[in-house]
């Protein structure tokens, strides 16, 4: 289930300046907003064989957004998290062209959070129509039960 | 104009026709839209155009106590709603540390087993009527109307059944519902029989499914698929298995896997599921333990600072729950893995170059459910 | 003026016929596919589901007809008549009995067969003026089916009009009364069975509610000619969809059944029941093409022009040789 910290930092180290933990969550990469891309190719080539980018979301930290990917390596059964911050209507880097399973989160990412998308090969909206507010950042409210019966 | 068309014709040049599948359209199984471009017959390119079902799933799970997140997970996927609440449980009590009675362990499993056969059948049955079948689906929704009756006597919903919480599940197996669980599974294994020979062991959709929608090994894990849709590709991963949850480590349960990667290699996956899964419920059934199916717990959960992930294996593949808990009652951020939105993803993908007449069995024999994908 | 008066009547009965046929198979599929589909409602409608019907009918009556924007008003009003009136036509020539029928024709298969061609030009006439994509692409598929299944649908009946050396329907049915050696009826469905295979393999091709149903207006993203078309209009579609299950059913009847006749009955007595036992085994083989309806799934365009244009023509061309041989070996300097 979790890889080894030790065996991660060493791989890492001649990639980007990243620091790897093991928390509540797992092993966790905590990378720079431009080096995540890098880490996501490096950890997918290495000998741990991450070759699935399960999930990826986004996570508003007040401050800024963190974006977090969660790969899985099948053959050795484990789990790595990668984790950038960006700032709010910031650029998100695709990773489409490392894991072709990011086009569709990627996308609802950048939507929900306000963020923009670079390198995608085809960065529209998915879930919310044009001009929507980004939904998911916490400065969006939700309506409560009044205001959503006085209209 | 198309590179078919011979030089000297440029008068009957053909041009590309857009078709728009959905959103509102038999086959789309839901609220999808598909923009498919063809020339002639066979397709182009094809877009998924999303958004019909959003419902802001995320957004109010930040807004509500970690007791009411399996609510909210029901809406998700519709079809399998057991599963979307066992992960959402299970991240919240991962994340509070909270240890559920070893009957809730079990009560879990075969839940989760009779709604994976219900939904398999709702499959089942939308799938064969992409083919051009119809009688096969009066029978499939014969077999799912007994699951659901059963897990109506046994949650009290047919649909959204809100039964699974975090600590356990909300009530025990009555009486008249074990019966039903003992009677169903008297015939289904015959009535499962007689599916497979009527449909997939008609010569006339083998021939349609073999070689059709290919998805191999490597591509589908590069598109995240998952449950079927990648065992179908040859990859043996199954969540039950690998990291066990609920009472799955004391069960016993094959695992299918397919060679090809094909629309029959991932029908024939189905179909054994529901045969492995029908295995479970009877081992549930026998081996129940006795006791409380909840654990005590505080009126309201706070679980300290802290980040975790849960997946379950829900009929359509990994379902995942994602929490960031801040220490407050309502969790920070509640994001859950929609394995049906990786399906789209390979569908844009696998429909290229394919026939426009197996557009809608594509879109079925990859098993989506837009309202887990668009939240 | 007797004459006129004569064939108004006949084609007035022509109608009301047609017209009743999908009545009456309206019923059948109803009950049939009913009990098929677990779906018992429309039996109990009424003695035997008889309201259903009714209200099927009513309903296609009553239903507001809609004209979608941007058709061809005139090419669209026109198309489901084009359809309808050879289906309705095909029915001149079927021998009911001896005596009963509308027309006689001494080249009546080629007729029906004919008119059942001309079918695909309204189809093909009725998705242009719908203006749309679906329809087009449903009527092209139309089109191209009915080119792969008429030719091999024309040359298995051919062997029959080699030995019996016509094309008038009541002939040959004629050709059948009797028996051979004096234990099995002289109908050709036995000496020419790669024939009624053929036969039936291309006549399930050819119609619209079976197997080879790929036009379909279901779940395809393409629906038929009929995804544009609403009530009454939609209802001519239909009963002309249904009026020629019958006239294939009828057809295949007369040619390899031995029509209005039945083996081992005196003649005389024949002649009064003729009718009642033609529509009874017409109606069996609808049952059994609406039968294959109910339960086969849909077979893609490319796989079935394969089975056309590379199987059944080329077989159907070396069973004509066969059956030729044998005709000339048998019966030298003439034919039957």
């Amino acid at each position: 289930m979790l890889p080894d910290v030790t065996a991660v930092r060493s791989l890492l180290s001649g990639v980007a300046e990243a620091e790897a933990e093991c928390t509540s969550l797992g092993v966790v990469v905590h990378a720079s907003s431009g080096d995540a891309v890098a880490i996501l190719a490096a950890l997918k080539s290495s000998e741990f064989d991450f070759a699935v980018l399960i999930d990826l979301l986004g996570t508003d930290l007040g401050d800024r957004v963190e974006i977090t990917y969660h790969l899985r390596s099948f053959t050795r059964d484990e789990d790595i998290f990668v984790k950038s911050s960006l700032p709010h209507g910031g650029t998100l880097q695709s990773a489409s062209g490392v894991f072709a399973s990011a086009l569709l989160p990627e996308r609802e990412t950048a939507e929900l959070f306000g963020l923009v998308l670079a390198g995608h090969p085809n960065p529209k909206r998915l879930l919310t129509t044009e001009g929507q507010e980004p939904l998911l950042l916490r400065s969006v409210p939700i309506r409560t039960v009044k205001e959503v019966r006085d209209g | 104009m198309s590179p078919r068309a011979a030089e000297h014709v440029e008068h009957t040049a053909t041009g590309r026709m857009v078709f728009d599948v959905g959103s509102q359209h038999p086959s789309t199984h839901g609220l999808l839209r598909l923009a498919i471009e063809t020339d002639g017959e066979e397709i182009v390119s094809a877009e998924a155009c999303l958004g019909f079902l959003h419902r802001g799933i995320e957004k109010l799970g930040e807004h509500r106590r970690y007791h009411q997140l399996p609510t909210l997970m029901d809406r998700g996927d519709y079809l399998s709603g057991i599963h979307g609440e066992l992960a959402s449980a299970l991240a919240v009590e991962r994340l509070r540390g909270i240890e559920v009675p070893p009957k809730a362990h079990w009560l879990r499993s075969l839940l989760g087993e009779i709604n994976r056969i219900a939904s398999h059948m709702a499959w089942y049955g939308t799938f064969g009527r992409d083919a051009g079948v119809t009688s096969h689906f009066f029978y499939s929704m014969r077999d799912r109307e007994a699951l659901l009756d059963i897990l109506e006597a046994v949650t009290g919903q047919r649909m959204t059944f809100n039964y699974v919480r975090p600590g356990g599940v909300i009530a025990d197996l009555t009486v008249v519902a074990e019966s039903k669980i003992r009677r169903f599974l008297r015939t289904f294994d015959a009535h499962l029989d007689e599916h497979q020979t009527f449909l997939g062991g008609n010569e006339l959709l083998q021939k349609r499914l073999r070689g059709v929608g290919v998805i191999d090994r490597d591509s589908a894990m590069s598109l995240g698929l998952t449950g079927a849709n990648l065992r179908a590709s040859g990859v043996p991963y199954d969540v039950r298995r690998d990291r066990p949850y609920a009472a799955y480590s004391e069960l016993e349960f094959g695992i299918p896997i397919g060679t090809t990667g094909d629309a029959m290699d991932r029908y024939l996956v189905r179909i054994e599921e529901m045969r492995q899964a029908a295995r479970i419920v009877r081992q549930c059934i026998e081996g129940l333990p006795e006791g409380a199916v909840m654990a005590k717990l505080p009126k309201a959960l706070r679980p300290r600072e802290g980040e975790t992930y849960a997946c379950v294996e829900s009929p359509r593949g990994e379902l995942g729950v994602h929490l960031v808990a801040d220490g407050s009652e309502t969790p920070r951020r509640f994001h859950y893995r929609a394995p049906s939105l990786f399906a789209i993803a390979a569908l844009e993908q696998m429909l290229p170059g394919t026939l426009l007449a197996d557009a809608a069995l594509l879109v079925g024999s990859v098993d989506i459910v837009p309202g887990e994908v668009e939240r | 003026m007797n004459a006129l008066l004569s064939s108004a009547l006949h084609a007035s009965a022509a109608l009301v016929l047609v017209l009743l046929n999908g009545v009456v198979l309206v019923f059948m599929l109803r009950r049939m596919i009913g009990r098929m589909h677990l779906r018992r409602g429309g039996l109990h409608a009424g003695p035997g589901g008889v309201i259903q019907t009714a209200a099927d009918v009513l309903k296609l009556l009553s239903k507001e007809g809609t004209r979608p924007g941007g058709v061809n008003r005139w090419v669209y009003a026109i198309a489901p008549m084009a359809v309808f009136v050879p289906s309705l036509v095909a029915y001149a020539a079927l021998p009911f009995s001896e005596t009963l029928r509308i027309t006689r024709l001494d080249t009546g298969l080629l007729f029906t067969f004919a008119v059942l061609s001309v079918v695909p030009l309204g189809v093909i006439a009725g998705s242009l003026a719908s203006a749309s994509n679906r329809a087009l692409i449903g009527a092209m598929r139309v089109v191209a089916r009915q080119l792969a299944c008429s030719v091999p649908l024309l040359l298995s009946v051919l062997p029959v009009v080699m030995i019996t050396g016509t094309l008038d329907l009541g002939d040959i049915v004629n050709y059948q009364t009797g028996l051979w050696s004096g234990a099995f009826p002289r109908w050709f469905a036995i000496p020419l069975l790669p024939s009624l295979a053929i036969f039936t393999t291309a006549a399930l091709c050819g119609l619209d509610r079976t197997v080879f149903d790929i036009h379909g207006i279901e779940p395809g993203p393409e629906s038929g000619l009929a995804g544009e078309y609403s009530a009454m209009r939609f209802g001519l579609l239909c009963i002309s969809e249904f009026g020629n299950v019958f006239v294939i059913s009828a057809l295949a009847v007369t040619v390899f059944f031995g029509g209005w006749t039945l083996p081992f009955v005196p003649l005389d007595l024949q002649s009064s029941i003729g009718p009642v036992v033609f529509l009874i085994k017409t109606y069996t083989l609808v049952f059994l093409f609406l039968w294959t309806r109910s339960v086969l799934p849909r077979v893609r365009t490319d796989q079935l022009m394969d089975l056309g244009w590379k199987w059944l023509i080329p077989l159907s061309i070396v069973w004509i040789m066969l059956v030729g041989l044998v005709v000339k070996a048998s019966l030298p300097g003439t034919v039957v």
